[in-house]
């Protein structure tokens, strides 16, 4: 299973633009259970790998440290791009914390309704790299 | 079999339904349970997906707290089922169109199943779990203490509305006004609960909840919508009905329902109760309505 999964990924251009890879990752899991074959569960899912065309990598980066920083999170406290914020323990009002931090840190502006929407680091970081590339554009 | 284990545990005491405008609220303080080996006959009340999702929860005490948040929602509806009883084993949950959880009656035997709506909110410390009839419910807890990083000011600029920034800002003392934002949050929560809609059928900054001139503790909603950028037009009714209090001394509670016109404005009525399910159960006679 693992192998198949590794090898339809790897067939995706890393230079690609998010607009043209984004097969799934912005929508809830269930979506992605349609375009492959197998399901995921996402203890078993290697997110690093679904998300390496998408986000870069700096963004998730940025984003994880301050999630870690809003929910004080120590340090070892493994966040990926797939780490879901509530499953962090994260709270609606950590959200909202959270995506000020996000706003202040890189510049933007996010539509509530969007925000509130965002519920792993991988969706933030989309959010915020889409914003940013409008905001210069 | 793991019929032995619901053996061991008492039966729950079945409880007579809320009646309409009333709240039955009850919660669990996850720092008083202890036992490992009840925690573990908790799990057995679980559903093979709400078993996953407790281990998805990166750390102990995140798994410790889903699971009793499943646990506290299983048994409080159980309790209610007065014609027969109800094993919290066999409840089945779903989800309303935008993802609000509600009780999927249709393999219970008894076709008149009470029109029960639940909503569950939870913190670190505090589990709650709050029951009404016929009418939607939404509720919210927060830690009274919790730790805001942001300028209180600058969060409620961001997202509330400008009436509810102005309240705020005239508060001269700043733990009150921290306080008030912490309250003022549970109620708005509590609102978009109870609505049911998801997050976008009512965004923050589109709706004021203020406390009504000249009551005890009412509260207000009124809707403000855009009319012109100029001008907003804001419409109050008595569509939904609040209540917040102190539970445990450390908690703000919100609660929103959807108010029954029959009820001739009367203020919500609050049955509050501490739980720590097949052990112990609480009445809280005196529940602060702030």
């Amino acid at each position: 299973m693992a192998t198949s999964f590794t090898s339809s990924i790897s067939m995706q251009p890393r230079f690609s633009q998010a607009t043209t890879t984004r097969f799934s990752l912005q929508k809830p899991v269930p979506v992605f259970k349609t375009n492959l074959s197998f399901t995921l569960r996402p203890r078993s899912m290697p997110a690093r790998l679904a998300i390496s065309c998408a986000a870069k990598q700096e963004t998730v980066e940025k984003v994880s440290e301050i999630v870690k920083k809003q929910l004080s999170l120590s340090q070892d406290q493994k966040v990926t791009a797939g780490t879901k914020f509530t499953d962090l323990g994260a709270d609606s009002l950590d959200t909202v914390e959270i995506v000020m931090g996000l706003e202040e840190e890189f510049g933007i502006t996010m539509a509530e309704e969007r925000a509130k929407e965002i519920a792993t680091v991988q969706q933030a970081a989309e959010l915020i790299e889409e914003l940013v590339l409008e905001k210069t554009a | 079999m793991q019929r032995s284990f619901s053996i061991e545990l008492p039966s729950l005491v079945p409880l007579q339904l809320p009646s309409r405008m009333e709240t039955h609220l009850w919660y669990i303080l996850p720092n008083e349970v202890k036992s490992t080996s009840l925690l573990k006959q908790y799990s057995q009340f679980l559903s093979p997906s709400e078993k996953d999702k407790v281990v998805q929860m990166k750390g102990n005490k995140l798994k410790k707290n889903a699971l009793l948040a499943r646990i506290l929602v299983r048994t409080t509806i159980a309790r209610y089922q007065t014609n027969y009883v109800v094993d919290p084993r066999s409840l089945m949950f779903k989800k309303n169109l935008y993802g609000k959880p509600e009780v999927d009656w249709q393999n219970q035997k008894n076709c008149n199943n009470p029109p029960l709506h639940f909503n569950l909110s939870h913190t670190d410390s505090l589990i709650a779990c709050g029951v009404t009839v016929h009418v939607p419910v939404g509720i919210d807890v927060e830690d009274k203490e919790r730790k805001i990083k942001h300028n209180v000011l600058s969060l409620a600029k961001r997202f509330y509305s400008t009436d509810e920034v102005s309240f705020l800002s005239t508060i001269p003392d700043l733990k009150v006004q921290r306080k008030q934002f912490i309250k003022l949050w549970t109620l708005k929560e509590a609102y978009v609960k109870a609505l049911g809609k998801g997050f976008s059928a009512a965004p923050f900054n589109t709706f004021t909840i203020h406390l009504k001139a000249g009551t005890e503790g009412g509260y207000n909603l009124c809707k403000t919508s855009e009319v012109n950028s100029l001008e907003e037009t804001k419409k109050c009714n008595g569509e939904w009905k609040f209540a917040v209090l102190e539970l445990a001394d450390s908690h703000y509670a919100a609660i929103c329902i959807e108010d029954d016109l029959a009820s001739g404005g009367a203020p919500m009525k609050v049955i509050v109760r501490k739980t720590i399910p097949f052990v112990e159960d609480e009445l809280i006679s005196e529940s602060k309505l702030l």
